[in-house]
């Protein structure tokens, strides 16, 4: 069982979960911005920023190789010159990358060639973050445009939009309910004057048939970065820039709840 | 007619017969014929077109205008004069001559000017007859064809012929709406986009919306009418129910604008439109003909709307250093000629019931401060009142004109203090007796109901702030009827239709909101609009909105729509959201005994809207199921699909996964051992003592 980890130290590591040795060190010539496994967890992804002089790339290793490791040569290099890339996930099956891009495109580039198979262009403002539900079929994109959305990810035909009034910088998909969780806010240096209020930066739940809000979370002091459900889907845990990580179980209610149809 | 037919088919068949010869030799002499007449047309043509520019003496005489009533000026102020009416009249066109007849070494007071073609002339009548220059001198401007045409008159009376009625349609439209919805501007997209909508507890309708309408910000005309917009080159009115343009005033670099209280005039101020000889700062205008009227000198902006106007339209008044100068409609000239010197005037006001100016002029020696109140046009002075160590005034008419209250800071002998009196002026009352209200603490705000006797005061300072209200009884006392402490409030909001308000904490408060009931003081509603900067109630005091407008704070731009009793109703999030305004409704076509009849009736009137609320409400509930219903059927169908195509894979993921088949969300429990272990922490030993 391994953990792939991408950071702004210009590396892309992989670590062995039980015992925490460091497996692998890839380095690269720029910030690893998202990384990730496909779904046989033989190939890993991992795209770094548009930095330096150096280009936005996203780069594919087949850990059946140990060559490519070695050698630090991915077999595959795909170069972004547009919009670099700010959040990717892989298809279902692995044959496919989702990527979110900062002018809120989001393009699936084949993992086998590299080419673009599939484009959209839904939203109008950076993407800041994709999850994919639990089995894979669908992915929701949050962005700076005030919106979030679910996709299908083969097609990438858009099914869903949620509506805030604040740039949503995280969005899940609920195992077990028809249900999104988003978290955003303003971010700190771009608004003169932030409410004074405790608890206001709130995590806002979705019906996701009826695009319709149920329910918020109250409690952090600072935008919500991070929003993820729990595999079992009976709690979800955020994290934001005031430093804390917050984990709510739902109580009965939750489950029960349904808007009137 | 069939002889002449037969006649003609012989001279075809005669001249295009279908024997070969007779074509050879008919038809390019036929080809011939045509070409000749042809170039004989296109020269008669151009023929025509030469004579046409021929110099008739018809043709100049038509762009010839007499001016009439110019100074008479000698040789030295000739240049100027010149200058000037070269300014005023080439507005019209292109001048191509000017003559200035002289006698004695001097103009003779009137002058001819020949434009470039006779539209331009006509225009120059049109727009520039009737033209004040000065206090002495009213150009008249007339064709000088028409001298001849009105000596040569004939005795015999001729209808003048009808112009076409340019129709605006109904321009009272939004008033008719069955359901009683008042209209309000929205500008949002940081002024982009400017909408109209109708009012409805559910939700906004949209009546228009366009982008770029105005380029700063509206205005309404005081009864509703029109619509203002603002542009560089002048400011255009809109109405009827299309929102049509009805008019257009051209005046570059217009920044404020203020409507006559009848709708009659329009007055507009730019800064860049102004010299010494041809004032353009400020311009009145009438609205229907769209004339301009008269053009003024304006120092400064800084105190608009610089011209008051009376209730009636029928008086504006301004006031410069130590003069009060009244002008009257429709002449806009000053009132028996000359302008009152009120030495040391620091301000004025009409009273919104009556043709009366209230005004103050501070001490000055051993005269003390005096508020005077003038009534006109006779200018008898009907009550003056004298006052004592006084440092401010400040005039808040109620808006019926029933009361003045002058709030006068003052700082009393022997003191360093600035104490403020509210000096109550009962104008209804023989001689207008004056009541005094001492207050204590610094004044934030002070507002009169708008048609009843009480009036609300918030004073003291933050975080003590109190808001008092008192009522102005018949008995010659005013009464402290409530007084509420410890208020996040900066602002008075009462309801047009008086008894309820809204205490507002505006901007720096937070938008802390209190909905007040002054029929017996008490708070309906405590609410909070997080930063907003704006209240503005509904013509007919039913509902308020709050807004957060984007020209202060650049997020959560918004406006809310409440009831008068705090119960909020909608949020409106609107990008970049500007200003909210309400449409003006125009007075009632109701007299009072039909309306005692109608208070009297509200029973019956209420169950019958009372009925409607209810269908409208399940109307809405209704069709809000059926959609959530038809979203749920589509996500379902995509979900199926999905999941179909996901089984269908399942092959694919067992081989990606070496043949383990991780569908299921639970790890096997079966594979779990429970083990239970007990392990050694501490020891402690206790004596318990001898038992």
């Amino acid at each position: 069982m391994n953990v792939l980890t991408g950071s702004a130290d210009n590396s892309c590591r992989l670590w062995d979960c039980e015992t925490g040795k460091q497996l692998a060190l890839l380095n690269t010539n720029s910030a690893v911005r998202t990384c990730g496994f496909d779904f046989s967890g033989n190939i890993i992804m991992f795209s770094t920023d548009k930095q330096m002089g150096y280009q936005c790339y996203l780069n594919f290793f087949d850990l059946r190789d140990p060559q490519q490791i070695e050698d630090n040569q991915p077999y595959l290099s795909i170069p972004c010159n547009d919009a670099k890339i700010t959040s990717a996930v892989w298809g279902p099956l692995g044959e496919f990358v989702n990527a979110g891009h900062e002018n809120g495109e989001i393009n699936q580039f084949s993992a086998k060639s590299g080419e673009i198979l599939k484009k959209a262009k839904e939203h109008s403002r950076q993407i800041n973050d994709i999850q994919t539900s639990v089995d894979l079929t669908m992915f929701i994109s949050a962005s700076k445009d005030n919106t979030a959305k679910l996709f299908d990810s083969t097609s990438l035909e858009h099914i869903k939009t949620f509506k805030t009034e604040r740039p949503v910088n995280s969005a899940a998909i609920s195992p077990i309910m028809d249900h999104v969780v988003m978290g955003g806010g303003q971010e700190a240096m771009e608004v003169t004057t932030t409410s004074t209020r405790i608890g206001k930066f709130e995590a806002r739940f979705f019906h996701a048939a009826y695009e319709e809000e149920f329910g918020r979370v109250k409690g952090h002091f600072g935008p919500i970065n991070c929003v993820a459900f729990h595999p079992d889907g009976k709690s979800y845990s955020s994290g934001g820039e005031d430093g804390y990580v917050r984990i709510h179980y739902f109580d009965p209610q939750y489950f029960d709840f349904e808007l009137e149809a | 007619m069939k002889k002449a037919k037969q006649y003609l088919e012989g001279c075809w068949h005669a001249y295009f017969g279908f024997e070969n010869t007779k074509v050879k030799v008919m038809l390019p002499l036929y080809f011939l014929v045509c070409l000749f007449f042809v170039c004989v047309f296109v020269f008669a043509e151009l023929l025509l077109d030469i004579l046409r520019e021929k110099p008739q003496e018809a043709d100049g005489i038509d762009s010839v205008v007499v001016v009439d009533n110019v100074p008479q000026v000698g040789p030295e102020r000739l240049e100027k004069l010149k200058n000037v009416i070269h300014k005023i009249f080439s507005k019209f066109g292109k001048i191509t001559t000017e003559f200035y007849p002289e006698a004695d070494g001097m103009t003779k007071g009137y002058i001819f000017l020949e434009y470039a073609a006779p539209t331009q002339a006509l225009e120059a009548v049109k727009n520039a007859d009737g033209y004040k220059l000065d206090k002495q001198h009213t150009f008249r401007v007339n064709l000088f064809t028409d001298f001849d045409k009105y000596m040569t008159i004939s005795d015999e009376w001729e209808t003048p012929e009808k112009q076409p009625f340019k129709d605006f349609g109904n321009m009272r439209h939004w008033i008719e709406d069955p359901d009683c919805r008042d209209q309000y501007s929205v500008i949002y997209e940081a002024g982009e986009r400017t909408a109209i909508f109708s009012n409805d507890a559910k939700e906004p309708i949209t009546a228009e919306e366009r982008a770029r309408w105005t380029e700063t910000y509206v205005r309404w005309s005081p009864k509703g009418t029109y619509l203002a917009t603002f542009h560089q080159r002048g400011i255009a009115l809109w109405g009827g129910e299309k929102f049509k343009q009805i008019q257009r005033f051209s005046h570059q670099g217009v920044s404020l604008i203020d409507f006559s209280p009848c709708e009659r005039y329009v007055v507009t101020f730019s800064p860049l439109m102004d010299t010494k000889e041809d004032p353009q700062a400020i311009i009145i205008w009438d609205i229907l003909t769209g004339q301009k009227k008269r053009g003024f000198h304006c120092e400064s902006s800084a105190h608009w709307p610089i011209f008051k106007w009376s209730h009636d339209g029928k008086f504006f008044a301004r006031m410069t250093q130590d003069t009060l100068s009244i002008y009257e409609t429709p002449s806009m000239g000053l009132l028996d000629k000359k302008s009152l010197k009120i030495s040391g005037i620091k301000d004025f006001s009409w009273s919104p019931g009556d043709n009366i100016i209230a005004f103050w002029v501070p001490e000055d020696k051993d005269i003390p401060a005096r508020v005077t109140l003038m009534q006109l046009p006779s200018r008898q002075e009907i009550r003056v009142r004298n006052l004592f160590n006084v440092v401010d005034c400040k005039l808040h008419w109620q808006r019926n004109g029933d009361y003045l209250c002058v709030k006068v800071d003052r700082t009393p002998k022997g003191t360093q203090g600035v104490v403020t009196n509210f000096e109550i002026f009962r104008m209804r009352e023989k001689q207008v007796p004056v009541d005094v209200v001492e207050m204590k603490d610094s004044i934030i705000a002070f507002a009169w109901e708008p048609n009843g006797s009480k009036f609300a005061v918030l004073h003291g300072e933050s975080p003590r702030i109190n808001a008092s209200f008192y009522h102005v009884k018949n008995n010659g006392k005013i009464e402290l009827i409530k007084m509420f402490d410890k208020q996040q409030a900066n602002s008075i909001f009462w309801s047009p239709q008086g008894q309820f308000m809204v205490l507002a904490g505006l901007r720096s408060m937070n938008g802390a909101l209190a909905f007040v009931d002054t029929s017996d003081c008490t708070m309906m509603n405590i609410a909070e609009h997080y930063m907003a900067s704006d209240v503005e109630w509904d013509p007919t005091g039913r509902y308020v909105v709050t807004s957060v407008s984007w020209w202060s704070h650049k997020v959560d731009n918004a406006y809310w729509l409440w009831t008068f009793q705090g119960r909020l109703l909608q949020k409106n999030n609107k990008d970049r959201f500007c200003q909210l305004l309400w449409r003006p409704r125009p007075p009632t076509l109701l007299s009072t005994d039909q309306i005692k009849m109608i208070k009297k009736d509200l029973k019956k009137y209420s169950k019958i809207f009372e009925q409607k609320d209810r269908l409208s409400q399940s109307k809405a509930s209704k069709e809000l199921v059926d959609k959530r219903r038809a979203m749920m059927e589509e996500y379902r169908r995509y979900r199926e699909t999905a999941q179909q195509i996901y089984q269908e894979q399942k092959s694919i993921r067992l081989e990606l996964r070496g043949g383990v088949d991780t569908d299921e969300l639970d790890s096997n429990v079966d594979d779990w051992e429970e083990e239970t272990i007990e392990f050694f922490i501490n020891e402690e030993i206790i004596p318990l003592g001898d038992l």
